[in-house]
């Protein structure tokens, strides 16, 4: 039974209308992009008249195309493995310590999340132009390693308080040393959420536009600004390919998230 | 909490190193820029407002502070409008449908703003999807313009947004109490009095939670006004870009991000005591 709605029909009916009608919305742009990509290369065609893989060829036989690809996945892996690097040992530290500050410091590795990214862009824009890191693949990946910090920080926190801090205090007891807790106590409690944490950290930075636009240029960009520009200036059918491969990316690491967080919630 | 199992917790020294490396590439990267763009607001061959003062009188900033406050206001109150019902539509399913309906609301959560954007554009611009069945139906003779100005931004802006507001006014109807529903219903109230005096105030904290979220998501947009709207519809973080690279006026470009940093932090600020108070603390999850 519906209690929401008391027993009218009619309220129910009119809500679950509105509520397909904005299904659509959310949903048709997603997917539209699908049927085009493997329609006319020469236009940008709903519904495609033939069936080609064309815009697929043109994107992986552009090198301006395919680089920006290579060079996002690289920045996306470099990313996600040096944020880790930082972000799980400190998130051990401030949940396992009772340093004085501790919480103005989680608040500063959360503030990336909300200070507004135009502001963040314009920042680093004048601050790498002054240390030579504009146009840099460094430059880049240092500033998605800030950007990413935030979203593997919540993730490996939320571990730790679910983890059980009992096995670490036995391990002590019986004589391990800090460092093989860490890595044979903790370390395998927190698999999950590293991993959705990594995962959050790839797609963050594979999408990341805003301050990409602001610090790469013709030797360093990334493919959501070249997808930027092209929109802006050209609206090229290879979009089309370029968004169906990016989207069914993002979905196989969503769905990854999910099982992982079905996973953790159902062993806990 | 850890109270009485000291034996695991970290000495400071050892924190401290733990915590060292990326407190200093914070400082590094996101305190040290916010700095500089500070300074170079209020930095021209000595300590000066000017930036602000000229802010505050040219035209063309205000006409943007005036587009960013009606497009992000807008935007949230369609949201806020379209949102509830879909929320309400969602907390009536049983938990495995909700779960299969949450996923086309996630959707365009996933999907890369740079791809819904392009979409946006397939769908409703002028050789678009939309506007091809308009001119069938009518022969050719209805063409809506759709893109590239103000009603593109709000499109690009809803679709952005929506998921955000479902979810915050979704949580507070799961957990409001049904049997107040079927008690008023059993003493005869109909179905737009138990929404009035039951259903809608016991889900304000989802609503403005939703709406502080939007509003603080899009007062910083910059991607959607610059793809789907025209020269008229500039928001602040497209001016930030536009002295940035079109005046290589650093200073005005500057004090323009100050004035969103203030803004923004005002809003989330807001946000954190409205949470607090409500005790929602995961409503954007």
């Amino acid at each position: 039974m519906n209690e929401l709605f008391g027993s009218s029909r009619a309220a129910r009916r009119i809500t679950s209308t509105l509520a397909w009608l904005c299904y659509l919305f959310l949903l048709v742009p997603s997917l539209i992009v699908i049927p085009i990509s493997f329609g006319n290369p020469g236009q940008i065609e709903f519904p495609p008249r033939q069936l080609t893989l064309d815009l697929y060829r043109q994107f992986f036989t552009d090198p301006a195309w395919w680089g920006s690809m290579v060079q996002s996945l690289l920045v996306a892996v470099a990313t996600t493995l040096l944020t880790l690097l930082l972000a799980v040992p400190a998130a051990y530290a401030l949940a396992r310590s009772r340093l004085p500050g501790r919480r103005g410091l989680q608040g500063l590795f959360m503030m990336p999340m909300l200070v507004p990214v135009i502001v963040l862009g314009l920042g680093l824009y004048l601050q790498f132009s002054s240390w030579g890191l504009l146009d840099t693949t460094a430059g880049i990946i240092l500033a998605h390693i800030m950007l990413t910090t935030p979203y593997i920080m919540v993730s490996v926190l939320s571990g730790l308080k679910h983890s059980d801090i009992a096995l670490e205090t036995v391990a002590a007891i019986m004589g391990a040393s800090r460092v093989t807790i860490f890595f044979r106590v903790v370390l395998p409690q927190l698999k999950a959420a590293i991993a959705v944490g990594a995962l959050f950290a790839f797609l963050m930075s594979l999408d990341e536009v805003v301050v990409a636009y602001f610090l790469t240029g013709t030797q360093t960009m990334t493919l959501p600004v070249k997808m930027f520009s092209s929109i802006r200036w050209e609206l090229t059918p290879v979009l089309a390919a370029v968004s169906t491969l990016l989207t069914v990316l993002s979905l196989l690491i969503a769905l990854g998230i999910i099982a992982l967080q079905r996973k953790t919630e159902a062993s806990s | 909490m850890a109270s009485s199992t000291s034996a695991s917790d970290l000495g400071p020294g050892t924190a401290l190193l733990l915590l060292a490396p990326l407190t200093v590439l914070m400082a590094a990267i996101l305190l040290y820029p916010l700095g500089v763009t500070v300074w170079t607001s209020v930095n021209n061959g000595g300590f000066t407002l000017s930036a602000y003062a000229d802010l505050a009188q040219s035209t063309l900033f205000l006409k943007v502070l005036r587009n960013t406050f009606e497009i992000a206001i807008g935007g949230t109150l369609m949201s806020l409008v379209i949102g509830y019902p879909v929320a309400m539509h969602l907390a009536a399913q049983p938990p495995t449908r909700r779960t299969a309906y949450l996923i086309m609301v996630m959707l365009p959560f996933w999907t890369s703003i740079l791809v819904k954007s392009f979409a946006l554009v397939a769908v409703f611009g002028n050789q678009g999807l939309v506007n091809q069945l308009l001119g069938f139906l009518s022969g050719g003779a209805i063409k809506l313009p759709m893109m590239f100005n103000r009603v593109g931004v709000i499109l690009g802006m809803l679709n952005f947004l929506l998921p955000f507001m479902i979810l915050s006014i979704l949580g507070s109807l799961l957990s409001l109490d049904r049997r107040l529903i079927l008690a008023a219903e059993t003493m005869g109230a109909g179905p737009l009095r138990i929404f009035w005096r039951i259903t809608l105030p016991l889900s304000m904290p989802g609503m403005i939670a939703g709406i502080l979220i939007n509003v603080t998501l899009s007062i910083g947009m910059y991607i959607t006004p610059a793809l789907l709207g025209g020269r008229q519809d500039m928001m602040v973080a497209n001016l930030v870009d536009f002295y940035t690279r079109q005046t290589l006026d650093w200073t005005a470009a500057s004090a323009t991000a100050v004035v969103l940093l203030v803004l923004s932090g005002l809003l989330v600020a807001l946000l954190g005591r409205v949470r607090g108070a409500a005790g929602l603390s995961e409503a954007g999850a």
